[in-house]
């Protein structure tokens, strides 16, 4: 928060060409003002009625809901995941995925501020985002600060209700953390003058995070960061690019970098392995849209979506130098007014290390949109563990090898809810 | 300089309210829209190459009463533009001055379908707004531009005076409408109706933006034959499976109108666009 104090302060210096201008201003808002005045007294205004002004924020919230069976727990389970508890053997129930309470306004002339609250599978509150966006820096500057999702990738920065599928890709819990890359941090970005869209971003968090245990049903993955997290920010920096081919095409892609420190894994009590590690993902993210400016011709639209991350852990605490990685590939497409099919496959630990897991998963979601406000989709997937494993393994295997799970998920959005971005 | 650059870039959330603002800013402004007028402004894609074009914005022009509310707001927060933030001089909510109507009476929720609960958003047809939208623009660019006052006064008496004379040009038309029963698919021509003097009977949609069940159809299509509604209003930019059906069964004739500058090639300014509107309104006649 440095940098947007500094530069308010620079702003609230009195500057001769400030006062000049300033004073400008203010000639041509009085004379504004009088030319108002005279043209009212010329022909009186008709009356305006208008609904209750309210200070407050906007304030929302959003469910979503499901039913489910799982033949055991799915490996790689992001927070907001549907959780059934299951471990070994099958799982059959609810749960409520995600409770998101959000609240938005406009802070004052120099920040927008945003609260974004979750309690995901009803386990505890927890600050999903709670951030102010500077709204009125120079040079095409903006800075975030507070707790909020990193710009890393395209979907570790969208909240669930965005997402076209019930549960999050496996790079999202494997490379970035269940809870996705977020913490406590700064943003920078800047938008280049260039005649494209190419927004730089730089960011900033604190985060830790203990070694993942092994012990349970499935292991956890192990994080990239939050190792050494009072002294160790983790570092990240992100490119996007967007093109428009015509009206009806449009190409979002992006450059991802974050730099950290893993925790590593507990392999039995008091003892680590890779803890400490130097850590760095490289990833880039895909989003090509097909969707015509009007609906004239039918309602459908197709979008693809693709994202890789590779991860280098550098030598240390027992564990040798290695690179492992993962991708996704989906495919959403709109066939009628309220009815979108979407298709995703996932594979991580290619290539292979020794702490995780060569693991696949196929998705299906069929999603009935009722209104801007409420949605129900059936999702289906099916995981193949144990892959393949790197030379020293470190990670057990789980068993059975397949696991296919299907939900039934309700979501609805009550009150004001600001728009999403592209 | 002055006269070989223009003064100020004018970005339009829809391109009447940018074509208004060529009319009175003349050679001292250029003007570009955001969407499209064969596009649906409530729906509108916010893509960043549209940030963009805001990033370059003196002034932002939006309809307001949350008809873009799905749209713009993640845009002017993304263009890194100071100058055109909500609250700034460079941001117009074009709504501030217009008599609105369809302000719901009793207490709003989602039940209504995507109800504006400040009132309904489609108003710049009627040459009534058409006036005091020019006059609201001229005034914001004179305090944005105080070197181009003048201009913009004398453009702005020389587009009411082609608004009188259109006005002229127009009357046999509005006369002919008077007292005519439509039916429109959104509830999206309650100011051109007031204007005009028609009269709605029903809408395609049983409530704003949410698709009809065939019940509500049977009911509309008894109602227009009951009341001789002759005329099934449209936007160019709906499906038009729907609304074909329904005029067909009803013995009415379907338009498709346009509702914004650029909906179709020949639309080029206000005056163009309600000259098709009325055109079209009054040869189906």
């Amino acid at each position: 928060m440095i940098l947007p104090a500094l530069l308010l302060l620079a702003q609230a210096q009195p500057d001769p060409q400030l006062q000049k201008e300033l004073e400008k201003a203010l000639q041509a808002d009085q004379q504004a003002a009088q030319q108002k005045q005279q043209q009212q007294q010329a022909a009186p205004a008709p009356p305006l009625l208008r609904g209750s002004q309210s200070l407050n924020p906007d304030i929302s919230a959003i469910l979503d809901a499901d039913m489910g069976w799982q033949r055991r727990a799915p490996q790689f389970l992001n927070g907001d995941d549907p959780n059934l508890h299951g471990d070994t053997t099958h799982a059959l129930g609810f749960t409520a995925q995600e409770v998101e309470l959000a609240l938005s306004a406009i802070v004052d002339p120099y920040f927008k501020g945003e609260v974004y609250l979750t309690i995901p599978n009803l386990e505890g509150i927890e600050v999903e985002e709670a951030f102010a966006t500077s709204t009125s820096l120079p040079w095409n500057l903006q800075v975030k600060g507070g707790s909020f999702r990193s710009a890393f990738g395209r979907q570790n920065g969208q909240h669930l209700h965005v997402q076209d599928f019930t549960r999050r890709p496996l790079i999202n819990a494997a490379f970035l953390g269940d809870d996705g890359l977020r913490g406590p941090g700064l943003q920078v970005s800047w938008l280049s003058p260039l005649p494209f869209y190419l927004t730089l971003y730089g960011e900033a968090f604190s985060l830790a995070n203990d070694p993942a245990s092994l012990s349970g049903p499935v292991p956890d993955p192990v994080r990239s960061f939050g190792a050494d997290g009072p002294r160790r920010p983790t570092l990240t920096a992100e490119a996007k690019l967007f093109l428009p081919f015509g009206e009806e095409w449009s190409l979002y892609g992006g450059l991802n970098f974050a730099s950290g420190k893993s925790p590593g894994l507990l392999v039995a009590t008091d003892t680590t392995a890779g803890a400490g590690r130097e850590t760095q993902l490289f990833g880039a993210d895909l989003y090509l849209k097909w969707k015509p400016a009007n609906v004239a011709q039918g309602y459908s639209s197709l979008a693809l979506q693709a994202e890789g991350i590779v991860r280098h852990f550098a030598a240390g605490d027992t564990l040798a130098d290695e690179w492992d990685g993962g991708a996704y590939a989906q495919i959403v497409a709109q066939f009628a007014r309220r009815w979108f099919v979407g298709l995703r496959g996932d594979l991580i630990g290619l290539p292979s290390s020794s702490v995780t897991a060569r693991t696949a998963r196929g998705a299906l979601s069929v999603t009935f949109q009722g209104s801007e406000f409420m949605r129900v989709r059936a999702y289906a997937e099916i995981e193949k563990g144990n892959l393949s494993f790197g030379d020293a393994t470190v990670v057990p295997v789980v068993t059975p090898d397949w696991a296919p799970a299907a939900f039934l998920q309700l979501e609805i959005s009550i009150g004001a809810h600001g728009a999403h971005p592209f | 300089m002055i006269g070989l650059i223009a003064a100020l870039h004018v970005v339009s959330s829809i391109a009447t309210l940018g074509s208004l603002a060529k009319e009175v800013g003349g050679d001292r402004v250029e003007v570009e829209s955001l969407s499209k007028g064969y596009q649906d402004p409530h729906f509108v894609e916010p893509k960043p190459s549209l940030m963009l074009v805001l990033n370059r914005a003196d002034l932002l022009l939006h309809v307001g009463l949350e008809l873009e509310i799905g749209w713009l707001p993640p845009l002017v927060l993304g263009s890194r533009n100071p100058a055109i933030q909500t609250g700034e001089l460079g941001n117009l909510d074009c709504s501030r001055v217009i008599p609105v109507l369809d302000i719901p009476t009793t207490r709003v929720d989602r039940s209504m379908g995507d109800i504006h609960p400040q009132g309904n958003p489609h108003y710049w047809l009627p040459p009534g707004n058409a006036r005091i939208l020019a006059r609201e623009i001229a005034q914001r660019l004179g305090q944005l531009d105080p070197q181009g006052r003048a201009q913009y006064e004398k453009n702005l008496a020389r587009f009411n005076q082609r608004v009188d004379a259109k006005e002229k040009e127009w009357a046999p038309l509005v006369q002919k409408l008077h007292g005519v029963k439509v039916a429109t698919y959104h509830k999206s021509w309650t100011y051109a109706s007031q204007w005009l003097g028609m009269e709605e009977i029903g809408y395609v949609e049983p409530k704003p933006g949410i698709p009809p069940d065939p019940q509500h159809l049977a009911r509309l299509i008894s109602v227009m034959k009951e009341d001789g509604a002759k005329l099934l209003l449209m936007e160019n930019f709906y499906n038009r499976s729907v609304a074909s059906l329904v005029a067909e069964k009803a013995g009415a004739k379907l338009l498709t109108l346009p509702t914004d500058v650029g909906a179709e090639p020949a639309i080029k300014d206000w005056f163009t666009l309600v000259d098709a509107v009325l055109k079209q309104l009054s040869t189906a006649l």
